[in-house]
């Protein structure tokens, strides 16, 4: 435990419970959260929620039976003995119904390798929630307060402090604390030349820490988009090259390639195999579990294994893939440390209510050739930088993503003009070779890297991205 | 599951030690149950709903509201989630009276499942998942299909220091196909799936027709050219149509945002925003509905909310706060995800009203253009007038008649340009209303209904 734990250890409480009562082998994950939020309607607080309290924890039992696993997993925030023993009833019920093809797993034992301290945790959140948060809140509104034509319409604070346990059959107990924050907040604009409509310019962040450095930087750029997004024009319909930075890509990336980079598609021989060439030269990403204060990063995964770094592709060639204990014991793969009970589609804040499954943590994107983002610009020439789309929803089986631009701007001989809004962007990030991909068609990848959700990479030059527009 | 009326006492308890200290409070307790299952070629996995029980209290203080939550329903969790709002009532500041009137009413209603879950095994789970399974991947090309079967189970129980008294056991039943195609590396999905307030009877819906044709598209899709891109005239079959109505009046008519000057709705109530043909109806009453609810989070009974009627925009949706401030009534429409989210003005289904034409005459009518199937998802813009919507296929459709397959798309646009350019709706045996989730922003999932008949009308559609 990185931060002082409480006297219970939800998971240790279970398993405790356990213990005498099956002799399947089990696991249990254990979570007891604090959580504060502030909900805001202008600069005014109109809500403030906490302590909102949720203990909970999901059980798995494993049964190897005819060269299958059967798995039954359960999830409850009751965690009397009648709770618990109604959760172990649930779980053995649910695996006899249950199969998955691998012939055993090895639940890690207390000798496994060591778990390494990692950043993920606002210290100063951690032991002063509500001051941390209040003060947070106060440093975001400060900068609105000297602007007139901009204000913060909606949005909210929501701060989640989790003790995370895991205990199993094979004596393993390890336990972490962290923290995450998660920001939403739609900036209006308006004023200037009459009559135009106003704009908005939406904010939705996730990370470990509430920091307050820079944040008026920050809101001077949200206020600037805002604006700008009263003056736009709709793009040009067709084949165009475009800058994707990585507030866009976040919402990309991840969800698919977490996905067909991993031993659930293997299975399911939705994955391309090791060697195979997928991208251009510049692209190189793996998914690292201990990268400084991402959101998904933590001493060891969901089922006890030390989390890592994992190369998935080197210069556009596939290299690895990500794996949890059932599914590297199903293909024969040692597990990555990637069994997460996460859901890139609603990043939840509470993780005990889903069952373990290879996700990516954090995917890192090594920076390339492609310079300053003036200098992707001037390569670019003629084209687009997107800056966010309304919704980019990434379908992870066919590799599909697309949506409204909500602001651009045209790159127009080397450098950043106009704004634009409107129309679709869209296509596919894997795709066989020979045909159009975004990862294929990463002409160049920028310099500098920047973490926006579980993305941290720089901005990319994409050619032949389909625009449709007015 | 916690029967909830067997702790009502100790939620009477719990309100009892803020009513010295509030003008008003209230508590809504929560306990939900169900069984996910899950198979496709290579597992199947039973899983039991998480068993997650709580409350969540509010009270108002001053100038705000402030709320607590209990994790668990025992009498020492409600206990302590009450001493803890109590305290930072006792050092906020007093005065002052929550905006709006209480509900008042007292009510008890369940879901009428026709056949019930309880009689449903769990072997016959599996033989109903493997019989769609078998359909599917029967038809060549499909190399794999997964299917779900589930129960959702969500009991609330309302109180309030103003003698509201509300109890309502909800049941939703999900069913869905997904058919998988895979050629050289590309992956290519069509689905079924239907979800309902009711009981097993749902999971009819899924045949073996509907299954058969989404493996057939499945695989169709692997070599479907792309999509035309730019503008173009467009028909939304029955699930995108109410995800438009969802995406367009839906959030920009959830009363708050109007209050914070966020929705681009606001200069327009009162006029005429689309043809005479166009009726937008939000209704938690709806029987069956997938957003289907009795009572909302505040108490007030679900209704039938005409949003815009045959043209003109009328109405929008209210929690007891906006219609105070707006001079109204409570819709019916504050709603919190679970006991662990907070309530907002929030849509229950919402849908466009059938109008007289067939899908045939709309093609026609179209002539040139694509068809937009199986609504994926949709995005709002509240303050912008914007929306998108993608579907997961559709169909060209040239000089009048549906042709090729068309791969995943979206539309984008201006609400206001899309709807003076609707230039027809179908007919009632095409109205169907989907399940879907929503959020507001980002967060806050809450289950919601959408639907309507076919629409034609104007929009740019690309690859997405």
């Amino acid at each position: 435990m990185t931060a002082a734990p409480s006297a219970a250890f939800t998971a240790y409480r279970v398993g405790d419970r356990l213990r005498p009562r099956t002799e399947a082998p089990w696991e249990v994950f254990g979570e007891r959260m604090r959580r504060y939020e502030v909900h805001l309607n202008g600069r005014r607080v109109e809500l403030v929620r906490g302590p909102i309290h949720l203990e909970g924890f999901g059980l798995r039992l494993f049964r190897a039976e005819g060269g299958e696993m059967r798995v039954g997993f359960a999830a409850s925030n009751d965690l009397s003995d009648a709770g618990i023993d109604a959760a172990l009833a649930a779980a053995g019920s649910a695996g006899r119904l249950s199969r998955f093809p691998a012939r055993r797993v090895d639940l890690p034992s207390s000798v496994a390798a060591h778990a390494l301290p990692v950043e993920n945790r606002d210290p100063a959140l951690w032991d002063r929630p509500v001051e941390t948060l209040d003060a947070f809140r106060e440093a975001l509104l400060a900068p609105f307060d000297a602007r007139k034509d901009e204000v913060p319409s909606f949005g909210s604070l929501r701060v989640t402090l989790t003790e995370t346990t895991l205990t199993n059959s094979e004596g393993i107990q390890r336990a972490y604390a962290h923290t995450l924050c998660d920001l939403e907040l739609a900036v209006k604009a308006t004023g200037g030349p009459e009559g135009a409509a106003p704009g908005e310019y939406w904010v939705n962040a996730r990370q470990r820490r509430l920091e307050s450095r820079g944040l008026g930087a920050r809101v001077d750029a949200w206020c600037r988009r805002a604006q700008d997004v009263r003056r736009t024009k709709a793009p040009a319909t067709g084949a165009t090259t475009v800058v994707l930075p990585p507030t866009v890509l976040a919402d990309i990336l991840p969800a698919i390639l977490g996905y067909r980079f991993s031993g659930a598609a293997e299975l399911r021989k939705m994955s391309f195999p090791s060697g195979a060439r997928v991208g251009s030269e510049a692209v190189s990403i793996s998914d690292d579990g201990r990268f400084p204060f991402g959101p998904g990063t933590a001493p060891f995964d969901d089922e006890g294994i030390p989390q890592a770094r994992t190369p998935l592709l080197a210069k556009g060639t596939v290299s690895g893939s990500l794996d949890d204990l059932l599914y590297a014991a199903a293909l024969g793969h040692t597990t990555t440390g990637n069994g997460r009970r996460d859901s890139l589609a609603f990043s939840p804040w509470s993780h005990f209510e889903l069952a373990p499954s290879p996700q990516p943590t954090t995917l890192v994107v090594a920076p390339g050739s492609g310079g300053s983002d003036a200098e992707l610009a001037e390569a670019v020439q003629e084209g687009l930088w997107v800056d966010q789309l309304g919704y980019a929803f990434p379908d992870p089986a066919s590799s599909a993503f697309g949506g409204e631009i909500r602001v651009a701007y045209r790159i127009h001989r080397g450098k950043i003009a106009e704004p634009v809004r409107g129309g679709t962007l869209g296509g596919v990030v894997l795709a066989p070779p020979g045909e159009p991909s975004l990862l294929a068609d990463a002409r160049a990848i920028g310099g500098s890297s920047e973490l926006t959700g579980s993305l941290a990479s720089p901005p990319w030059i994409i050619d032949r991205m389909a625009v449709a527009g007015g | 599951m916690t029967v909830l009326t067997e702790i009502e006492s100790d939620l009477e308890r719990a309100l009892r030690v803020l009513e010295p200290l509030t003008p008003y409070a209230e508590v809504m307790a929560e306990s939900t149950g169900g069984l996910r299952l899950r198979l496709d070629r290579e597992s199947r996995a039973a899983t039991p709903s998480p068993a997650l029980e709580g409350a969540a209290f509010r009270a108002w203080s001053n100038d705000m509201w402030l709320e607590t939550v209990a994790s668990g329903l025992t009498s020492r969790t409600l206990a302590g989630a009450a001493e803890a709002l109590a305290d930072r009532l006792r050092s906020a500041p007093r005065g002052g009276r929550p905006p709006g009137e209480p509900a008042t009413g007292s009510g008890e209603r369940s879901t009428v499942e026709q056949r019930r879950e309880e009689d449903f095994s769990l072997d016959e789970r599996i033989a109903w998942a493997k019989e769609r399974f078998d359909w599917a991947t029967a038809v060549p090309g499909v190399t794999n299909a997964f299917v779900l079967v589930q129960s959702i189970q969500d009991d609330r129980l309302f109180r309030s220091t103003a003698g509201a008294r509300a109890y309502q056991r909800f049941h939703r039943m999900v069913g869905q196909v997904l058919c998988l195609a895979i050629e050289n590396g590309k992956v290519e999905t069509d689905y079924v799936g239907e979800g309902r307030t009711g009981g097993v009877e749902v999971l009819d819906l899924i045949d073996r027709p509907r299954v058969e044709q989404a493996a057939r598209d499945a695989v169709a899709l692997l070599s479907a050219t792309s999509p035309p891109a730019g503008r173009m005239h467009v028909i939304l079959d029955p699930s995108t149509t109410g995800t438009f109505a969802h995406e367009s009046f839906g959030h920009g008519t959830e009363a708050d945002q109007i209050l914070r000057d966020r929705s681009y709705l606001k200069p327009l109530l009162g006029t005429m925003v689309g043809p005479e043909e166009l009726t937008i109806v939000d209704n938690g009453a709806y029987d069956g509905g997938w957003g289907q609810i009795y009572f909302d989070d505040e108490g007030t009974p679900a209704q039938r909310t005409v949003l815009v009627d045959r043209g003109r925009f009328v109405e929008v949706l209210h929690d007891r706060e906006t219609a105070a401030a707006l001079g109204r009534q409570p819709t019916g429409n504050a709603r919190r995800a679970d006991f662990l989210s907070r309530s907002f003005v929030r849509m229950t289904n919402t849908y466009v009203e059938p109008g007289d034409w067939s899908l045939d005459e709309l093609v026609r009518e179209a002539k040139d253009g694509v068809l937009l199937e199986h609504f994926k998802n949709g995005i709002e813009d509240p303050l912008g007038g914007n929306m998108q919507l993608k579907v997961a296929k559709g169909r060209r459709i040239v000089d009048g008649e549906l042709r090729d397959i068309l791969p995943s798309m979206a539309l984008s646009g201006r609400v206001l340009e899309f709807l003076p350019a609707i230039r027809g709706i179908s007919k009632p045996a095409d109205f169907w209303i989907s399940p879907g989730f929503c959020g507001k922003g980002h967060t806050d999932l809450i289950v919601n209904g959408s639907g309507g008949p076919y629409l034609l009308s104007e929009a740019v559609v690309g690859p997405a």
